[in-house]
């Protein structure tokens, strides 16, 4: 598909929860699994003389009509949720991060912090609106196909997490409300769906490399705004997975397409993501935001001094390749090392008889093989299991085939003899050849191996076994 | 809030004509970038040196003033005039007078420019509560525009009398206030409105009405149902009754008092169920009879107060000096907060309030004794140390009355009443149902 001459025109806009405290009061984030402990029911109205007068008429009808249950558990919401207490000020260290997000995004900062509320009807927000700043603005991030222009970086409050909904009443959990978000939106800057998909990890990339997100399923939200010539903005959201986006994006355009082709108008609209790569309708896109200040939490200055102070992160692709190149390690093993916040160069002076690969093997893909060969789950296991084993392959008292034995031993807190799995001479095992073809001859090749493993298993590498039977047994 | 033209005056040099003003869409240029938007009013409390405009996103942005090259006005703000449109008058329906003296229930801000509107009409509390339509004739009046911690005698005999001329004509009255002091002006009022024979309801706003979630829009509803049909002759608070957009619940004004900084449900009953429950479908359910259905006197305006009278808190390590200075300021009368039932320090000599009772007992200074506690009664009689307060130095001790209420009482008897048997006597007598006798266990944080 020529995309250009589509007058294809994309543009995302990420939301990402922030770690720590919440943003205006001093609940910690946590997306608390626990049974609900507080439930309140309220209702919602238009507030007068906010919007035009038909709007007006039709949001107060909408709120009046439904009846919003609030519930949550204690250990993570409090009056400020139940917007029965006024906001703390703004939460300065999540204040810093997207500062320190700004500074990786090549952003213009503000000199003072606006806080904002926009109305919001739909009870997703227990006062009825949204608390946003506008922190940065006119930044951009590089990826293979050029550079994608940041438009706006924003800190707002998380919403309310919906649980269901019926024609009189709405509920929503407020365990998710009040948390740190960032909202980072790019220009229309982005070429092609498989770009969309690209520039989107290039933002988490950043984002994760903060070391302060959230992570876990719905910790981070892309949506996507299409449109194609005679068509218009439609916005896409709810990927669950970052590689269906092309998908998604192609049959949008297509549904577009379609509809250009039949003359019909194409409404400004936002759609759901669906599992087939397909999308639906949500509801309309909503014009220009309502936004008024939130006189309750004073404007920040950001001074030069306190941008002087942020520390930039190195982003998680640097330290990748930095990695790589120092140990001569994959880049799939490197990205894991580097996820995982493990200090190869550390493991290596430890241990400096066996290769970083090795190593970094032992600590990524050993547990993986647990789970996925063995069904055993690997969590158990502590540091101290791990330098266990290095410590005695670094010292030549077992064999590296018997590290997944033993660690899987550890993990299922089963007693293990590292002496069992001592490496043996190659002396030692010609005699145990010549003394089993002298018990049992004229077996095959396989028979006397299968007899030699049961006994070495763990002990030596099989092929090194293997040779060593070639010698004698043809 | 006060806000000032807007901060760059300082910094920029231009003639008056041209010089932008709050509301204006304007380009704002500096030596790096230019930023178009409205500009903003700045509130004078924030610190200097920032230019704020609102974005076409709607975001605000602050800018440096001392960055700014240049302000070029696009368009000039134009004030948009509301256009009201009078209400039609349902005859089958009461009348409900909605007296408003200021506070959070009745502001109304223009964002675009921050000037606060002060002109609120019948048809402002309609297009608030379009419900109100149904439920009675509304009449607005607005006598004040004031916080209610600026609130004094004054402000009280002006609201009782406002009260009054609207009584003459209305089937009951709404009075908005802010809610901090609210529990003064009830007693206030209970005191000053003698034989009401209609409900005389305040009602009041714990978050503001520009959110949708504000519980101004059910406290007004169901104040105007009270208003419209509970039939009583006296004054009550009706403010949500817990924390959900379910219910309020009407109290005595004299019985009724501020109990958390923000919550909804604030406004609790103190030492008495509350009188009814009133749903915003105008269901009424009544929890309480004890109070006067209507009077058969016809109302009778006693709204003269004296102002020199103390309301003072007792505490471990008090300098008796601070009673002092009202005696010697010649006050004329002094509430004490006593702790629990009604005690105050009495043995070591710097802190012993005994030289100074004696004092204003000797200038005929009425002390009276309430409790700090809140809930339950003071009594005279318990402890030997009570008994020098009420024998020996003639303390009033005013059994279940509220200290707020208390001082209300006796800046209100004051003004009627010079000699201390009398006052005594009016200050022990419950007029408006200030002091109750009978407690039930049930009474106690409610």
């Amino acid at each position: 598909m020529n995309y250009k001459k589509l007058g294809f025109r994309c543009g995302l806009e990420i939301h990402q929860q922030l770690d720590g405290k919440k943003l205006f009061c001093r609940c910690p984030a946590l997306n608390s699994a626990n049974d609900p402990d507080i439930s309140v029911r309220r209702r919602l109205r238009a507030v007068v003389g906010e919007t035009g007068e038909i709007d007006k008429a039709a949001a107060y009808e909408t709120a009046r009509a439904r009846e919003f249950l609030y519930v949550s558990h204690s250990e993570d919401t409090c009056l400020v949720e139940y917007d029965e207490q006024p906001p703390f000020p703004i939460n300065e260290e999540l204040l810093d991060v997207a500062l320190q997000v700004a500074l990786l995004m090549h952003c213009k900062i503000v000199d003072e912090v606006q806080v904002m509320r926009k109305t919001v009807v739909d009870g997703s927000n227990v006062s009825g609106f949204q608390r946003t700043a506008l922190i940065a603005y006119d930044g951009w991030i590089e990826t293979s196909k050029g550079k994608v222009g940041i438009q706006s970086i924003c800190l707002e409050e998380e919403a309310a997490q919906k649980l269901e909904e019926t024609k009189t009443t709405v509920s929503y959990k407020l365990d998710r409300l009040g948390i740190g978000l960032l909202e980072i939106a790019t220009h229309t800057d982005i070429v092609d769906p498989e770009h969309a998909k690209e520039a989107a990890g290039v933002i988490g990339m950043i984002l994760r490399s903060t070391e302060k997100v959230k992570r876990g399923l719905g910790t981070i939200r892309q949506d996507v705004n299409i449109s194609i010539e005679g068509g218009n903005r439609t916005e896409v959201k709810g990927f669950q997975d970052l590689r269906a986006m092309p998908k998604v994006i192609d049959y949008e355009i297509q549904r577009q397409q379609k509809l250009v082709g039949e003359k019909k108008k194409i409404e400004k609209e936002v759609r759901k993501a669906e599992p087939d790569f397909t999308t639906s309708f949500l509801r309309p896109l909503p014009g220009a935001a309502r936004m008024y200040p939130e006189t309750d939490v004073l404007p920040v200055r950001i001074t030069k001094e306190r941008i002087a102070k942020i520390k930039v992160p190195e982003l998680i692709s640097e330290k990748t390749m930095k990695l790589g190149e120092e140990f001569g390690i994959q880049e799939a093993l490197a990205q894991e090392i580097v996820k995982q916040k493990i200090d190869l160069k550390q493991w290596t002076q430890k241990y400096p008889k066996l290769e970083p690969a090795q190593i970094a093997s032992v600590l990524i893909e050993i547990p993986k093989e647990m789970k996925s060969r063995l069904k055993i789950d690997p969590e158990p296991l502590k540091e101290k299991d791990f330098h266990e084993v290095l410590g005695a392959l670094n010292e030549g008292k077992i064999t590296k085939e018997a590290i997944i034995d033993i660690l899987s031993a550890r993990a299922q807190n089963k007693a293990v003899n590292l002496d069992q799995y001592k490496p043996v001479d190659a002396s030692d095992i010609e005699a145990e050849i010549e003394k089993i073809i002298k018990e049992k001859p004229g077996l095959t090749i396989g028979a006397y191996m299968g007899m030699l493993m049961a006994k070495y298993r763990g002990k030596i590498d099989g092929q090194k076994l293997m040779e060593l039977l070639k010698k004698r047994v043809k | 809030m006060e806000f000032c033209e807007s901060t760059f005056l300082y910094t920029l040099s231009l003639p008056d004509s041209i010089m932008p003003k709050p509301g204006d869409t304007v380009k704002i240029t500096t030596a790096k970038e230019t930023f178009e938007g409205i500009l903003m009013p700045r509130p004078d409390l924030l610190t200097p040196g920032i230019t704020v405009i609102k974005l076409n996103s709607g975001y605000n942005l602050g800018i440096e003033s001392k960055k700014i090259t240049s302000v070029d006005v696009i368009e000039p703000y134009a004030a948009k005039t509301p256009v009201k449109t009078a209400s039609a008058q349902d005859p089958r329906l009461p009348t409900v007078a909605v007296i408003s003296t200021g506070g959070t229930i009745v502001s109304k801000i223009d964002y675009y420019s921050g000037a606060v509107s002060a002109d609120y009409t019948a048809e402002d509390f309609i297009e608030m509560c379009p419900e109100l339509k149904g439920i009675a004739n509304i009449r607005a009046k607005k006598i004040m525009g004031i916080m209610s911690e600026d609130m004094d005698f004054s402000v009280y005999e002006q609201l009782a009398a406002a009260i009054a001329d609207e009584l003459k004509t209305a089937d009951g009255i709404v009075v908005t206030q802010g809610t901090d002091t609210m529990h003064f002006t009830t007693a206030a009022m209970s005191f000053a409105l003698q034989h009401l024979n209609k409900p005389v309801i305040f009602t009041a706003a714990q978050r503001s009405i520009d959110r949708g979630s504000s519980d101004a829009f059910m406290n007004l509803i169901c104040a105007v149902h009270a208003a419209a049909k509970f039939k009583v002759g006296m004054v009550a608070t009706c403010m949500h009754g817990d924390s959900e957009d379910d219910a309020c619940i009407l109290i005595r004004g004299t019985k009724v008092r501020k109990m958390h900084t923000s919550r909804r449900d604030a406004f609790r009953p103190m030492n008495e169920n509350p009188l009814a429950k009133i749903w915003p479908d105008g269901k009424i359910e009544h929890l309480n009879t004890q109070y006067a259905k209507s009077h058969e006197k016809p109302l009778e305006l006693k709204n003269q107060f004296e102002p020199k009278v103390a309301l003072v808190l007792v505490y471990p390590g008090m300098d008796p000096g601070s009673i002092e200075y009202f005696v010697k300021k010649g006050f004329k009368g002094i509430v004490l907060a006593a702790t629990a039932l009604g005690h105050v320090p009495t043995f070591n000599p710097q802190s012993s309030l005994m030289q100074v009772l004696d004092k204003a007992a000797k200038k005929k200074i009425p002390v009276v004794i309430a409790s700090q506690t809140l809930y339950g009664a003071v009594h005279p009689f318990v402890y030997t140390n009570l008994r020098k307060l009420s024998v020996e130095r003639k303390c009033i001790f005013v059994h279940d009355m509220l200290p707020e209420v208390a001082y209300i009482k006796l800046a209100w008897v004051l003004a009627r009443a010079q000699e201390y048997a009398v006052i005594k006597h009016m200050m022990q007598t419950s007029i408006a149902g200030e002091i109750s006798e009978r407690h039930q266990p049930g009474e106690f944080l409610i």
